[in-house]
């Protein structure tokens, strides 16, 4: 049951920066997370920030300088379902396919996917773990089976968006408006690990708002896809999934980017599997060694050894598709 | 009242015919009003403080603060005297907790009540109320709890009920003469009944009666269980469960929140409305219990069957509830060998509740799999293993024969729609998905039963009520009974007032579950509908002046067979006069020396991805021995509800008790996961195998609901380990399960 806030509804990203920046203010993009979140008491919110008053952040439109500006109140399903998308970034198209259930995609927005909360089952449920201010992660020891294998220590979440590492695997950058300005970062930067900083997912400090989504044209020769292995078919986040685009010229791999989704607290690019696809065609040699070198550094938890061989077997079905 | 046992059904206009529902506007266009609904005027709701940890003792428990919030008008504990009622029993049925109890054995017991104007109020006040508790020790999983020295959930430890014995013949022997053994140890998980609707009650005192609006499968369950705890005259107190959004077997009795209701009505004077969110309806009402089988077997060449042996041990909550499994291998196949042995444990977690097939479901996937692996070792084809084995008569019940058992036909004609031949013999391929096809069969311990007491009235128009006591829990119940007075008396069906489902104004009727509705309740409807019919056709004859049995009953009119004398219904002088009509019928006793069940086989096609571990369903086959079908489109509703369900069991559901805690980690939609469409194949076919058991009832029917559930897992089980050469003893059967099964196994190229 829902506990009681204050609601805004700000005219400009400006107010709504500094509406958004006061202590206990929570930004309401389609809602889809921020009011299950507050429903299940994983936090609190004394006022609610909506953008549902900044129609501008909203819609897909060609870059000046080619590539595509998408704004981040942009749903799920105006990406998944925009044909420049599926045409030239068919990665982020099959992305925002992936996510969620058809009406959480009419109503999830883009900008809120990459700024989601972790789905842990600790952090969501009545454990007071470290993500929220305490100081055990309950997944070691616990029921770790949906819990990361890269980056993890002292928090072992997944970071659950299905479009981030697809937009990573394409270069993306992204425009955030706070209430000292505005700036533009690659969405490399964008994302924190948990030793760095335990209570956040991203850099994003108080009052910011992400507006849009930048992507650069499409590279010639570039093939991309992402794939999400799950418990079910619908409405479930991913055990493990890869966002892959590969530049293909002569029939060998000019340049690869492999991000995987599910296996880390932020989407968790492989540079050691990508170097070992560059100059080679895409045969099973190449493919093998580069899936082998994906999980090297893999620290599994006591139940979910397991993402090893899924990631692998993700890689060399993904990469043998997309020879 | 008319006679009970009238001529089977031949050919019918109504009856079979794939109608929609009677109710169909109102559940699709939101009018229908479920308790979840409900407002009354001057209704409080009410909100519960349960217990966070799997076992502690409450110390102290101080309401001054949630008192002074705003809104709240009463709560309700363990300190208030009239809720000193006894509730949960320990082994041998000792009285173990209250309705409130300071001792709370499992995460989400009630601890104490608010009722306040709004729920956002009673919530608030709820998370102000400051409780002191003791944390004890706990256990939370069959393999610790049966441990020496484990944590004692009940003072007499962790064993829910002595070893339940079974035996016939001499297993020992029968291994002895076997050809080939199989024996192997199969694991469930702990699953939860999720109905779409959650369990809410709401109660209101007028005066000394007590009228409670419930989401239950059994209104007089609930009925009698309030007047004995209240202690009541039944005629006092009033349970209505109309529209029900399901319940699978965990809505069939009295829960505490309905008693909860009543009381802080009464306290306050007001109406109350207490509803379970969905995370507290994953705590503690009800699951199905996770089990551990081994299961020994042994076969002749021949594919004769000459032991079985079941060891089992259910994971009952806290408190001790039914967990026996058996029943399927003392009774499906032909067998003159069989032991089981079963236990239960105790565990600190919510108590188990019957589920869809109790005990048949995790049954299956343990013996149906056996099966599967001793037609391997004998090299026969599965389907032909169990048509060898198939026997007409129950075998634990001293040969008592089925007064119709269509397994064999089930299997025949499942094959047949499947293509069976075909699909076993295609190559299981060599890429990334693995294809294979898997069968099982099943049968379901009940069929039904008196009593049950139907009223069919008339109107001076024609038009008619049925007033049944049965629940319509969603699965067509209202329809086939109408379908039924619609097809004896020849009025169209929406000419036809249903009242059913309250205790105030229909007569008992068992609770909707054990697929008992239709072979108990529809045999009562029928009759009442001819007991009104003879009554009608008596009038008719004397004012026509015709003997009654010239007359005959058609289309709303009264004619004389081969005459030109006819009189419509609303004609009829006497029922002017009168202006009303009435037929009771009552459920015959079922036959003696002679007993029914219903059996099914279902066939699977699956693929499993090697690299991923994922299993997709492509299609599956349900052949159906319920007896008459009533209504095909309910029918088959049902059966595809069944297949999903198996899916679940099979492939996603699970509860995930974190051992370091106690607490369950996945009490959600999201991490406890039914499946969706998308985990269902588009071809599901539904083959009902139309035996019309005319010596059991008079409807010939058996029941659908739960054999259209219970060899579906196994079938897929089977057809995962067609398609891989693996076995997969432990359900569900998740893609990181199947991984670790696939890097162990020798997977089939």
């Amino acid at each position: 049951m829902l506990r009681a806030f204050a609601y805004q509804k700000p005219a400009s990203v400006k107010a709504a920066a500094q509406a958004a920046a006061r202590p206990g203010a929570h930004i309401l993009a389609g809602g889809t997370d921020l009011l299950g979140c507050l429903r299940d008491g994983v936090f609190t919110a004394d006022s609610v920030v909506s953008l549902s008053g900044l129609p501008a952040l909203k819609g897909i439109s060609a870059n000046p300088r080619g590539g595509l500006r998408i704004g981040a109140l942009t749903t799920l399903a105006d990406v998944a379902g925009d044909a420049r998308v599926q045409e030239s970034y068919p990665v982020l198209a099959q992305a925002a396919a992936s996510a969620a259930s058809p009406q959480l995609r009419n109503q999830g927005t883009i900008g809120g996917n990459l700024c989601q909360r972790p789905r842990c089952w600790y952090y969501r449920g009545d454990f007071h773990c470290l993500r929220k201010g305490g100081d055990t992660c309950f997944a070691v020891g616990g029921e770790n089976e949906y819990h990361c294998i890269f980056g993890g220590a002292p928090c072992f979440i997944v970071h659950p968006s299905d479009t981030a590492p697809a937009l990573l695997a394409l270069d993306a950058r992204l425009s955030i408006t706070g209430p000292r300005g505005s700036r533009t970062i690659p969405l490399s930067s964008f994302f924190v690990l948990p030793e760095k900083n335990v209570r956040a997912e991203n850099i994003l400090a108080a009052g910011e708002v992400i507006t849009e989504i930048l992507l650069g044209p499409p590279q010639t020769g570039a093939r991309s896809l992402y794939r999400k292995v799950r418990d079910r078919g619908a409405f479930d986040f991913a055990l493990a999934g890869a966002a892959v685009v590969v530049v293909m010229s002569d029939g060998k791999v000019s340049a690869a980017r492999i991000v995987l989704s599910g296996v880390a607290p932020a989407p968790w690019r492989v540079p050691e599997a990508e170097n070992l696809l560059a100059g080679r065609p895409l045969d099973a040699g190449a493919i093998s060694q580069a899936a082998a070198a994906a999980v090297k550094g893999a620290f599994p938890l006591s139940k979910n050894e397991y993402k090893i061989a899924l990631v692998r077997g993700i890689l060399e079905e993904t990469l043998a598709s997309l020879a | 009242m008319a006679e009970t046992t009238p001529k089977p059904w031949g050919e019918t206009t109504v009856v079979g015919k794939p109608l929609p529902r009677v109710d169909a506007y109102e559940r699709v266009s939101g009018t229908a009003v479920y308790t979840l609904d409900l407002l009354l005027p001057d209704m409080l709701h009410a909100a519960t403080l349960r217990c966070p940890h799997p076992h502690a003792r409450v110390k102290k428990v101080d309401f001054a603060k949630a008192l002074k919030m705003p809104g709240v008008r009463a709560v309700l504990s363990d300190a208030d005297p009239e809720a000193n009622i006894p509730w949960h029993s320990g082994p041998g049925g000792k009285p173990a907790s209250r309705l409130f109890d300071s001792h709370c054995r499992h995460e989400g017991e009630e601890v104490a009540v608010v009722a306040a104007e709004s729920p956002q109020q009673a919530w608030d006040a709820v998370r102000a109320i400051q409780v002191e508790y003791e944390t004890l020790p706990f256990v939370v999983s069959m393999e610790e709890a049966l441990k020496p020295g484990a944590p004692a959930v009940q003072e007499g430890g962790n064993l829910g009920s002595k070893p339940n014995v079974y035996s016939r013949g001499d297993v020992d022997k029968g291994f002895a003469e076997a050809d080939a053994l199989i024996e192997e140890t199969f694991t469930t998980s702990c699953e939860i009944q999720s109905p779409m609707e959650t369990f809410v009650s709401v109660a209101r005192w007028d005066g000394d009666n007590l009228m409670v609006w419930d989401s239950s499968q059994g209104p007089f369950a609930v009925q009698s269980g309030l007047a004995r705890l209240l202690d009541m005259p039944l005629n006092k107190v009033r349970v209505i469960s109309q529209f029900m959004g399901g319940g699978f077997g965990s809505k069939l009795d009295l829960s505490k929140h309905t008693v909860i209701a009543a009381l802080l009505a009464r306290k306050t004077a007001r109406p109350v409305k207490l509803a379970l969110s969905r995370e507290e309806s994953f705590l503690c009402v009800g699951n199905r219990p996770a089990h551990t089988m081994t299961l020994k077997a042994g076969v002749k060449k021949d594919g004769t069957l000459t032991a079985l042996q079941l060891t089992g041990t259910g994971e009952v909550g806290a408190y001790p509830g039914s967990t026996t499994v058996g029943g399927q291998v003392m009774e499906l196949y032909s067998c003159p060998n069989v032991r089981t042995e079963e236990t239960s444990a105790l565990i600190n977690a919510g108590q188990n509740r019957p589920m869809r097939a109790p005990g048949y479901v995790q049954c299956s996937w343990a013996l149906e799999q056996v099966l599967d692996a001793l037609a391997e070792k004998i090299g026969m084809d599965p389907v032909d293993l169990r048509i060898k084995n198939f026997i007409a008569v129950h075998q634990a019940q001293k040969g008592l024969p089925y007064t119709s058992a269509g397994l064999r036909e089930c299997l025949m004609e499942g094959a047949k729609a499947f293509g069976w031949k075909e699909a076993r013999a295609r190559a299981r391929g060599n890429g990334t998905w693995l294809r294979g096809v898997g069968v099982a069969g099943c049968l379901w311990g009940y069929a039904g039963g008196p009593p049950s007491t139907v009223i069919v009235g008339l109107n001076a128009d024609g038009s008619v009520i049925l007033n049944m006591g049965a629940a319509d829990i969603g699965t067509g119940t209202k329809t086939v009974m109408a379908m039924i007075v619609a097809e004896e008396l020849g009025v169209p069906l929406d000419r036809i007032r249903i009242e059913h489902a309250d205790t105030g104004t229909t007569l008992y009727s068992a609770p909707s579950g054990g697929s008992k509705t239709v072979p108990s309740d529809s045999p009562a409807v029928r009759a009442a509908a001819l007991d009104l019919k003879s009554k009608l056709l008596e009038l008719a004859a004397e004012q026509l002046k015709t003997p009654v049995e010239s007359l005959e009953l058609r289309g709303g009119e009264i004619s004389a067979r081969g005459g030109s004398q006819k009189v419509a219904i609303g004609n009829l002088a006497a029922l002017r006069q009168q202006q009303a009509l009435v037929g009771v019928g009552k459920r015959a006793p079922n036959p003696t020396g002679k007993t029914a069940r219903p059996f099914a086989a279902h066939f699977a096609e699956v693929e499993v991805n090697r690299y991923t571990g994922e299993i997709r369903v492509l299609r599956m086959v349900a052949a159906q021995d319920s007896g008459r079908v009533l209504n095909l489109l309910t029918y088959r509703n049902q059966v595809f509800g069944g297949l999903t369900m198996g899916i679940g069991f099979a492939l996603t559901e699970r509860r995930v008790m974190d051992q370091p805690t106690g607490k369950m980690a996945n009490a959600n939609w999201h991490d406890y996961k039914i499946p969706t469409a998308m985990d269902v194949p588009a071809e599901l076919t539904c083959v009902p195998v139309d035996m019309h058991d005319h010596e059991w009832n008079n409807t010939s029917t058996k029941g659908i609901g739960e054999p259209a559930t219970i060899p579906a897992a196994a079938a897929i089980a089977n057809a995962f380990y067609h398609a891989t050469g693996v076995r997969a003893r432990s359900a569900p059967m998740t893609p990181s399960a199947v991984i670790g099964l696939l890097s162990q196994g020798k997977v089939k190229g």
